[in-house]
């Protein structure tokens, strides 16, 4: 009897085993293993982008959730939704028709808040739910994680978003600087009532995003000063703050929005600064912001040119030393010139938002209502601009004369450094107009060992290869003879003279406003491959 | 809300990888496993000044070009990163674990999209497409060769659009064999075992 019982025990052990492993996999609770990256705090300002996947290639996401199947069975249309309460009711994320074992899903969640985040006035702590289920999961399996984040108030701009413990370069501190675009809000009501009155009260008419001529541009951003000058709006501080927000550590500003500034008559650099930005692109201008260490300015670029103001000259009379437009415009080119001198040896600290640009990648400005109030109060303040004339551009023709307090002279050429410029490296000489039979070489810089040159050509011509026929036609007058190749701006070739020396070169190609800029660096063909990485420096700093 | 987003693509145009003026080529390779994982192996090879500029960035500071990866690729979760340098020939070869590059949609169908435009895809093998790119953002100065290689087990493979114009990769792939099931096995070797025994006692005592 013994000798039948134990193997049949045994065999009836096997058929439990083998039966439960069908039945066991049906309950997998908690083998769908869960990991959520989250943001920390989210700003109302910047609602625009976290909804868009695309904006900025969908850096700013409320969360990301890793979602790994580590039980041996496949799952059926897993469903992932989240909702954030008062904010977002439950939403679903995505629906994976199947998930195999061992298969991971990554799913980022961009919340969609609604416009009505723009008139939140304090910060908050808020809890994100989220919920994972699939067919056939009892109400047990269901995967329920929740996480908490702050919600700042809509003035608040957070600096960065970096973890303290993963910041390195002065560009991790700041991380968030193309967010300012948030905060210009050419759209508002207010605001364009104020660009308006602007245009046709202060200006008597302006087209300066009509015939993109820079006068007509510095005129409109000199008029700004000059309105905000006349209103005696004055410059004063708000809250900027280091503020610890779990593993981030970021300096947290306060930043009145564009109609406050108008309203409140009083504004900081980078309020001031997003003003003015909102301002110009409100009458169809490329609005720029600076940013410096510890200031920003406002400008704008026209034609591959940049120009700049400083708005912070209207001071005040408490702080005293108001200057004028022209005064304001003078600084702001010596500040632009410090700018693009720190930019173009690579100093990280120098960087400038491209209001436009960083619009055409998602970051748009928030949503306000119209406010009567805010009409008033703009009403108010165009009055006061009656009293002076407009702000005109020095004409010209009189070069001789002192300009007033309401003019501005509109710099020759602007900014050198603006439609094509390098980084001339130390101990480099410039030679303007070095060669008179040519006048289309504007300058050349020669390296110490007078080997390594750059030139610079300004060419009447609206096409590169027009523009090169050109420079090949002075070579040949010259006995020289050049081939080159191009490759979208870019441009390389050799020059041979009569002698039968050769010169290897390359260079980029740019529109500027009087035709084409050529800048090209090289070197004899001896001495090429031993000059190749001074050539590549210069030449990766050709911008 | 769309929410899922995987572009392939675009989020390899990181300026830790790319950081000069020149006309540069870049080869990419992408292998799919059979649960819609993908391994990346960026390779490049650079001039003298380039290998000197990006070592002096990145090239001798793993830990930051790593950094770079994981915030210039926010739709993915990565890990296993593994860089290879060769000084002696300037280049360097990058590889790292992407998770979920693929998912399955409601239909049960694999979707892989590429976040390009009309992408010029052209079959290499049955499982194996080339993709060469050219990004705007260089000015034409990056040429990216991209090499996707898909799993065996996919079949039916066509590409489509997605709603915003972007080409994908479709596909069907059956489920891959599970894991070794302990219980299962070892019922069916007790089974075996008691049966065995059963048989021997049985034919022992007559």
């Amino acid at each position: 009897m013994k000798s039948k019982f134990i193997p049949l025990a045994i065999a009836l052990v096997g058929i439990l085993c083998f039966a439960t492993s069908f039945i066991i996999p049906s309950s997998n609770s908690g083998e769908l293993e869960v990991e959520i990256e989250k943001s920390a705090f989210i700003m109302p300002a910047v609602h625009r982008v976290y909804s868009n996947p695309d904006a900025l290639n969908g850096k700013y996401h409320l969360f990301k959730a890793k979602i790994t199947n580590k039980s041996n069975q496949t799952l059926e249309d897993v469903t992932v939704k989240y909702r954030i309460p008062d904010y977002i009711d439950w939403t679903e994320l995505t629906v994976s028709g199947q998930m195999f074992p061992g298969q991971t899903l990554v799913i980022p969640c961009y919340p969609k808040f609604k416009d009505d985040i723009t008139e939140k006035s304090t910060e908050s702590i808020e809890k994100a739910q989220i919920e994972i289920s699939w067919d056939g999961a009892e109400e047990d399996d269901i995967i329920e994680e929740e996480f908490s984040f702050k919600i700042t108030n809509r003035n608040e701009y957070v600096y960065t978003g970096v973890k303290t413990e993963e910041i390195s370069t002065w560009s991790d501190m700041y991380d968030n600087d193309a967010l300012i675009a948030c905060f210009v809000t050419p759209n508002d009501p207010v605001v364009k009532y104020y660009t308006q009155n602007l245009q046709e009260k202060m200006m008597k008419g302006e087209a300066a995003s009509i015939t993109r001529k820079p006068e007509d541009g510095v005129r409109f951003l000199a008029n700004i000063y000059e309105a905000t000058r006349k209103s005696h709006m004055v410059y004063s501080g708000t809250k900027g703050i280091p503020q610890s927000t779990e593993d981030i550590q970021s300096i947290v500003q306060q930043i009145r929005l564009p109609r406050e500034v108008i309203t409140g008559n009083t504004g900081l650099c980078i309020e001031l600064s997003c003003l003015y930005a909102s301002v110009l692109s409100a009458a169809g201008l490329d609005p720029i912001i600076y940013m410096v260490p510890g200031h920003a300015y406002p400008g704008f670029k026209m034609n591959g040119q940049y120009f700049a103001i400083e708005a912070t000259s209207i001071n005040g009379q408490g702080l005293g030393g108001i200057a004028s437009a022209e005064e304001a415009f003078k600084k702001g080119n010596e500040n632009l010139k410090e700018f693009m001198e720190r930019a173009q040896s690579g100093d990280p600290r120098y960087t400038l938002v491209d209001i436009h640009a960083v619009n055409q990648q998602g970051v748009t400005a928030m949503d306000l209502k119209d406010n009567d109030f805010m009409r008033k109060k703009v009403d108010d303040i165009v009055a006061s601009w009656s009293s002076e004339q407009p702000v005109q551009p020095k004409n010209e023709t009189q070069p001789n004369r002192r300009p007033s307090n309401t003019e501005i002279i509109v710099p020759e050429n602007s900014i050198k450094t603006s439609a094509l410029s390098f980084a001339i490296p130390n101990g480099w000489q410039t030679m303007m107009r070095p060669v008179p039979q040519v006048p289309i070489l504007t300058a050349q810089v020669v390296a110490p060992d007078q080997l390594t040159t750059v030139s610079i050509y300004d060419i009447p011509a609206a096409s590169i290869e027009e523009a090169m026929q050109t420079i090949d036609q002075y070579m040949l007058n010259f006995g020289m003879q050049m081939q080159y190749q191009s490759n979208g701006n870019t441009i390389s070739g050799q020059t041979q003279a009569q002698d039968g020396s050769t010169f290897n070169w390359v260079g980029k190609c740019l529109k500027s406003q009087n035709g084409i800029r050529v800048v090209a660096v090289g070197a004899p063909s001896y001495a090429y491959n031993q000059k190749t990485g001074i050539i590549n420096q210069v030449f990766n700093s050709i911008r | 809300m769309k929410t899922i987003k995987i572009p392939l693509l675009a989020l390899f145009l990181l300026n830790a990888l790319f950081i000069f003026a020149q006309q540069s080529k870049q080869n990419i390779n992408m292998k799919i496993d059979s649960i819609g994982n993908a391994k990346v192996t960026i390779s490049m090879t650079m001039n003298a000044s380039q290998w000197q500029q990006w070592n002096g960035s990145y090239g001798n500071n793993p830990s930051a070009l790593k950094r770079e990866i994981e915030r210039g690729m926010p739709a993915f979760f990565v890990d296993d990163f593994k860089l290879d340098k060769d000084d002696m020939n300037r280049s360097f070869a990058l590889s790292l674990n992407a998770y979920g590059a693929c998912r399955i949609d409601k239909r049960g169908k694999w979707i892989m999209n590429t976040d390009q435009k009309d992408a010029q895809l052209t079959a290499l093998t049955k499982h194996k497409y080339m993709l060469v790119s050219s990004p705007p953002e260089y000015g034409g100065s990056l040429q990216q060769i991209y090499t996707i290689e898909l799993p065996e087990a996919a079949h039916q493979i066509k590409t489509d659009k997605d709603a915003f114009g972007k080409s994908t990769f479709e596909f069907k792939m059956d489920q891959p064999s599970g894991p070794f099931n302990y219980m299962r096995w070892s019922g069916v070797f007790l089974i075996v075992i008691g049966g065995a025994w059963f048989g021997k006692n049985a034919v022992t005592r007559k």
